[in-house]
């Protein structure tokens, strides 16, 4: 699907950083103009506090220094040999977000030479076009919306390794006509599932590589659209691994797909398909620096350690996804056309992870009281030289050595040591305790129907129109289960976080007071169950007309979302005494419904100037509802919204030029994006508190904007180069007021506090990313290859450590109470560097009409294994209670995620 | 189809079989996976241990244990609800001695009623406030050497499982009396496990809390004249629990606390379980 003919595609062209500021204002003047016609769609970001990737600076190059003395302690230096460390705290709700397919699903279809082109060059730094998150593009299959509803975003699970089921799609970007729904500001595709349009004949195809999995096995048969009107089609596939190439994962992968159609007569025809893929998956966890340092690995993996000698993975995702999917095309005549299409999924989306309960130690390997640098400040080396600190720096060196020892000496010392958990489970056993660590299953599964429709409509060989409709109703089941009690005999379904604040008689640490104290079994529901319900009716038009050198197109929606918390049971944090001893509760059973209104308009025009030279204009406007996800004030535990909940404001703007000279074709594409007004959560367990906690602010802006470009010369028929640029600038634009929830509190703390988000980059995709390629054809060999470069990859910013309270200044605070001088951390921002990709490939024609087709592909050729792809900054502050700084410096230990070292994809293919 | 429905049923059967992944064999766990299993029998008491080194366990400034000592005893507090924070005390009879340990979760795998080995060579013993703490030294600011806690890791390496919890029977706490408690040289034999027979809390009202705010609260005993002190933690997780009204037995570690201006006996307990009403 990549790069078939590119003749008008366009090409990038690089810009210099100071045009960047230069067209930012001449695309707000030009957004002005059109403003009335335009649309756009909206997006809203969540920070996930734990999934987020982004690179980070490195940090300083020495680390411990040391006097000489007998103390001397190795370097710690940031660039790059190892650290590691993640926090995969045991309630993080976002950390299980699959990044590794992140890349925008209008990529790969596109006919837009550098649109088709980045989703997979840059994948393997989780390359997002503008930056966008996700939620802004959307994935239809035949015409129903698959995004979900509550989160905002495709999952590339529900359609795990069916790439043969999945490779008939459209795309089309924000400015673009669709046939099949409305995009927004990040594009959208539809993959066409339709069994009539799969070529006839059997497909088989073999993969090894050294990824996530090791192989696949993939197999697809279709009869074609046959004499009878019938065409049925089916696709298998297999992907596993016992251990993947990061250690301690595996991968575990069914996808099937089956789909039969039915032409009845010239109007009307039917399709049917459904489609699943059962997977279970052990996952990879971020690091610190320090850590990887330590593990010598930048690969290193903290989810798993040794149970018995096996290496056991405590973080393992366990999805599956079915879909059925009905659509019916209805050609009302030559000019008009009905497409409708329902879809119904319901889905089981689970992740293990580990807990601990009483007074436990935190079991993490790379916990951060593990860790040298929590002995001995590394980072503060002048506080050392300080004499009357002398005898502490003595003891925190003998620390830091003990811990750097531990680390060495075994591996096991750096994993999980599930025998001493289970241990120490078997010792509580003995005295009649409670379980001490556990693993638990968090439930996020949907039932969803989606249904889209759109009637096509031509005026005329110039000029044409569609209107549609996509309604979608999503019930989301949030639950967690146990799911191992690792030897245990008990575990009682208590808020142990409440325990110390209430005590242990107090209804208030009840997770369900209808079952208080209630023994928990492996299997049993437990701490939190509740359902979120979301209706969202999306109405569009849009209107294209094509004529001589002139090319316009408009769309409008208005859409309408709704949403409401359903809860299962009643949580004592929830719920309050009146003075006549009454219990009230907003925990359980359905709660207030938010209704939001919104909608938007957008429009484009494009001049072909001479054939040769085309100029474009475009932009829109719209109004978006915010996520469920982001709505409730802690929807684990109560019904209610978050204060001050509204739609948020997207607005968009972009200006294209494309040339065509000879065997030189050229585009540049500019681009300005504001969010305003949106709504992100941050939902993790606050370790200091050591509460679980939700972040909410509101009012967040964004701005995203840069130019892409692309640039193709054809030296022959057979030999082209290309060059690809996307320099982007994707960031929060002024700070936001923030309020907090921690799972003890009864109340919520109305009190807003600021947010110091002003200047924060948008993390986890290169914003920076440059590119150079070559490809040659020569006797049904293909090779190609590409040089590229990453730079300005920031991990995720915490919304935790910019909080007014936690980012306290050491200055003092003015009249309003706010911090003279807020010590707000330092972004991480990755270091830029190169890689290279590599392919060969060859098509061989056999007899009878087969085909056998060998592709190798050769990532990462160079073996940069310092190349980070994001992460996400540490929930916690610098500072104590007493504003004396911590020894361990949270604020320089982001979690990191690296790109893959060299690896290589072996697919063969045969058709028969 | 027939080939689909194959290839099907393969790519299920293959499912199937390696979804037992998660499946994992629970260890035998016949050595413990925690602790330093190589350590030797004990060959001295608790009793005989603080007889021989009295002066250095009442002394501000830690000695180091040059000696190849070897301790057993039962653990009678530790840190389970918050109370008793990176502390274990052990007792061998009601002869007890306090560890300090730079960790929490101890409890996890020394809940009360197991026994454990402590090989003291190479660690450091000192009196904080004349109570009597093995450990390591630790550089203070203000007061200069004193007996701290010890890593994680220094206490993996010096201490050794013996049995099961309650293997060896629970310890026999000593009865403290007004005498006991009024004679003044058995200060020195701190800390003791003891038990407070029917004794009431002077702050029990039948709403006072534990530890009501966030510090640690001081409660009161009296057994006859003599006051004993009982410092709670307000991060104890029975801190927002009512002390109990009444005639209580309470059993503990009776613990003192010394300096130039005062010295007073206290108490330290674990859990709330070590409170009994009297009937």
């Amino acid at each position: 699907m990549k790069g078939s003919n590119f003749s008008d595609k366009s090409l990038n062209i690089n810009i210099l950083s100071q045009m960047k500021k230069i067209f930012k204002y001449v695309m707000l003047f030009l957004i002005c103009l059109v403003l009335s016609n335009n649309a756009t769609a909206q997006n809203v970001e969540k920070s996930q506090s734990a999934a987020i990737r982004m690179p980070v600076h490195h940090v300083q190059d020495t680390v411990i220094a040391t006097d000489a003395s007998k103390m001397a302690i190795p370097e710690f230096t940031g660039t790059g040999i190892d650290k590691d460390q993640f926090t995969f705290t045991e309630s993080m709700l976002d950390e299980d977000e699959d990044v590794i397919q992140g890349a925008s699903a209008i990529t790969t279809s596109s006919d837009d030479f550098f649109l088709s082109e980045v989703g997979y060059r840059w994948s393997s730094m989780r390359f997002k076009i503008r930056g966008y998150d996700s939620q802004y593009n959307n994935v239809y299959a035949n015409g129903a919306l698959l995004n979900d509803a509550e989160r905002g975003t495709f999952s590339y699970g529900m359609i795990g390794g069916l790439n043969d089921a999945t490779r008939n799609q459209e795309s089309s970007t924000y400015l673009e006509n669709s046939g099949y729904g409305f995009s927004g500001v990040g594009g959208s595709s539809n993959i066409n599932m339709r069994a009539s349009q799969y070529a006839a004949g059997h497909k088989m195809s073999f993969v090894a590589c050294n990824r996530n999995y090791l192989a696949r096995l993939m197999y697809t048969y279709s009869t074609g659209l046959m004499s009878n009107g019938w065409a049925f089609t089916a696709s298998a596939s297999y992907r596993w691994a016992n251990e993947g190439v990061i250690e301690g994962t595996f991968y575990n992968s069914l996808g099937y797909y089956l789909s039969a159609y039915k032409k009845i007569n010239d109007k009307h025809s039917i399709s049917i398909v459904t489609w699943g893929s059962p997977t279970e998956r052990g996952q990879q966890g971020a690091a610190t620096e320090e850590a990887y340092w330590l593990a010598n690995s930048h690969y290193y993996n903290p989810n798993w350690g040794y149970q018995n000698g096996e290496k056991r993975n405590a973080r393992v995702v366990t999805s599956y996804e079915p879909t059925a999917l009905l659509t019916w095309d209805y050609k009302i005549n030559r000019e008009t056309k009905l497409t409708t299409s329902a879809a119904v999924k319901y889905g089981s989306y689970g992740t293990t992870a580990l807990g601990w309960n009483g007074n436990a130690a935190d079991p993490r390997p790379n916990y951060y009281k593990n860790l040298p640098s929590s002995a001995y400040n590394v980072w503060d080396l002048e506080y050392y030289d300080d004499p009357a600190n002398a005898a502490e720096k003595e003891d925190n060196i003998a620390s830091w050595w003990q811990l750097y020892n531990y680390w060495k000496e075994s591996k096991g010392n750096r994993q999980l040591d599930w025998d001493y958990m289970i241990f120490a489970n078997k010792q509580a056993n003995a005295v009649d305790g409670e379980c001490l660590y556990y693993v638990e299953e968090r439930h996020n599964d949907q039932l969803m129907l989606s249904i889209g429709s759109v009637l096509d409509h031509e005026f005329n060989k110039y000029s044409k129109a569609n209107i549609g409709v996509n309604i979608n109703t999503t019930k989301g089941m949030h639950y967690k289960e146990m799911s191992d009690l690792l030897g245990a005999n008990k575990y009682i379904d208590v808020d142990k976080f409440s325990v110390g604040d209430h005590g242990l008689d107090s209804y208030v640490i009840q997770n369900d007071l209808d079952n208080p104290n209630r023994q928990i079994r492996e299997g049993d529901k437990f701490g939190y169950n509740y359902d979120i319900y979301v209706n969202k009716v999306n109405l569009f038009t849009q209107y294209q007309y094509n004529k001589n050198k002139i090319h316009f197109y408009a769309g409008a929606n208005i859409d309408g979302t709704t949403m409401q918390r359903d809860g299962h049971m009643r949580n004592g944090r929830a719920a309050y005494i009146d003075a006549n001893g009454t219990m009230h509760d907003i925990s359980k059973g359905k709660g207030g419904t938010a209704k939001f209104l919104g909608g938007g308009a957008k429009a484009s025009l494009t001049w072909d100037i001479n054939g040769n030279n085309k100029l474009m204009i475009g932009g829109g406007y719209s109004q978006r509802a915010p996520l469920a996800y982001n709505s409730f004030v802690a929807p684990r535990i109560r019904e209610d919204f978050v204060e001050g909940l509204e739609t948020e404001g997207v607005l968009n703007g972009e200006i294209s030029y494309a040339v065509k000279y000879g065997a030189f074709a050229a585009k540049i594409n500019g681009f300005y994006t504001k969010i305003n007004n949106a709504v992100q959560q941050s939902a993790f367990y606050n370790d200091s508190e050591g509460k679980f906690t939700y972040l909410t602010m509101t009012g967040v802006d964004k701005e995203h904007y840069g130019v892409e470009a692309a640039l193709v010369y054809n030296v022959t028929s057979a030999l082209s180069f290309n060059v690809l640029a996307s320099i982007t600038e994707a960031e929060y634009t002024s700070n936001t007021n923030g309020s907090s929830m921690t799972e003890d509190q009864q109340k919520l703390k109305n009190e807003k506090e600021v947010i110091y988000m002003k200047g924060a980059k948008i993390g986890g995709s290169p914003l920076t990313a440059l590119s150079l390629g070559v490809d040659y054809n020569v006797n049904g060999w293909y090779l190609s290859a590409n040089l590229n470069y990453y730079d300005r990859i920031y991990v995720s910013p915490s919304l935790y450590a910019r909080k007014q309270s936690i980012a306290r200044a050491d200055g003092g605070y003015d009249e309003n109470g706010n911090p003279t001088k807020p010590n707000i951390p330092a972004q991480f921002r990755g270091d830029g560097g190169f890689m290279l990709d590599a392919s060969i490939g060859k098509s061989i024609r056999l007899r009878g009409g087969k085909q056998l087709n060998i592709n190798l592909s050769l990532n990462n050729v160079l073996n940069n294994e310092d190349m980070v792809t994001g992460g996400y900054e540490q929930n916690r502050g610098d500072l104590n209670e007493d504003n004396e700084k911590k020894t361990y410096v949270f604020s320089k230990n982001p979690f990191l995620y690296y790109a893959s070292a060299f690896n290589a994809y072996l697919n063969i293919g045969l058709r028969f | 189809m027939k080939t689909i429905k194959n290839i099907l049923l393969i790519g299920l059967a293959l499912f199937t079989f390696n979804a037992c992944m998660n499946d994992f064999d629970e260890p035998a766990l016949t050595t413990p996976p925690y602790g330093n299993n190589s350590i030797g029998a004990p060959n001295m008491t608790i009793s005989e241990f603080k007889e021989k080194y009295r002066t250095q366990l009442l002394a501000a400034t830690p000695t180091e244990i040059t000696e190849n000592i070897i301790l057993a005893g039962t653990i009678v507090g530790n840190d389970e609800t918050g109370n008793i924070y990176k502390q274990l005390v052990i007792s061998d009879g009601y002869d007890a001695i306090i560890i300090g340990v730079n960790t929490n979760g101890l409890y996890a795998t020394l809940p009360i009623g197991q026994k454990i080995a402590i090989d003291c060579k190479g660690l450091s013993m000192g009196g904080y406030c004349y109570l009597p703490q093995i450990g390591i030294p630790y550089n203070t600011e203000r007061y200069g050497i004193q007996i701290g806690r010890m890593s994680r890791e220094t206490f993996e390496e010096h201490m050794k499982l013996i049995g099961t919890p309650g293997e060896y029977g629970k310890q026999t706490p000593l009865d403290i009396t007004e005498e006991y408690l009024a004679d003044k040289t058995n200060k020195d034999l701190c800390p003791v496990y003891a038990k407070l027979n029917n004794v009431e809390f002077k702050e029990a009202n039948g709403t006072e809390l534990y530890a009501p705010n966030d510090e640690i609260a001081e409660r009161h005993v009296k057994i006859g004249k003599q006051e004993i002190i009982f410092r709670i933690s307000n991060y104890a997780d029975f801190a927002k629990m009512t002390i109990p009204t009444g005639k209580l037995d309470i059993t503990g570690v009776l613990t003192r606390y010394k300096t130039t201006s005062k010295d007073v006996w206290q108490f330290i307990f674990t859990s709330t379980n070590d409170i009994v009403q009297v009937k």
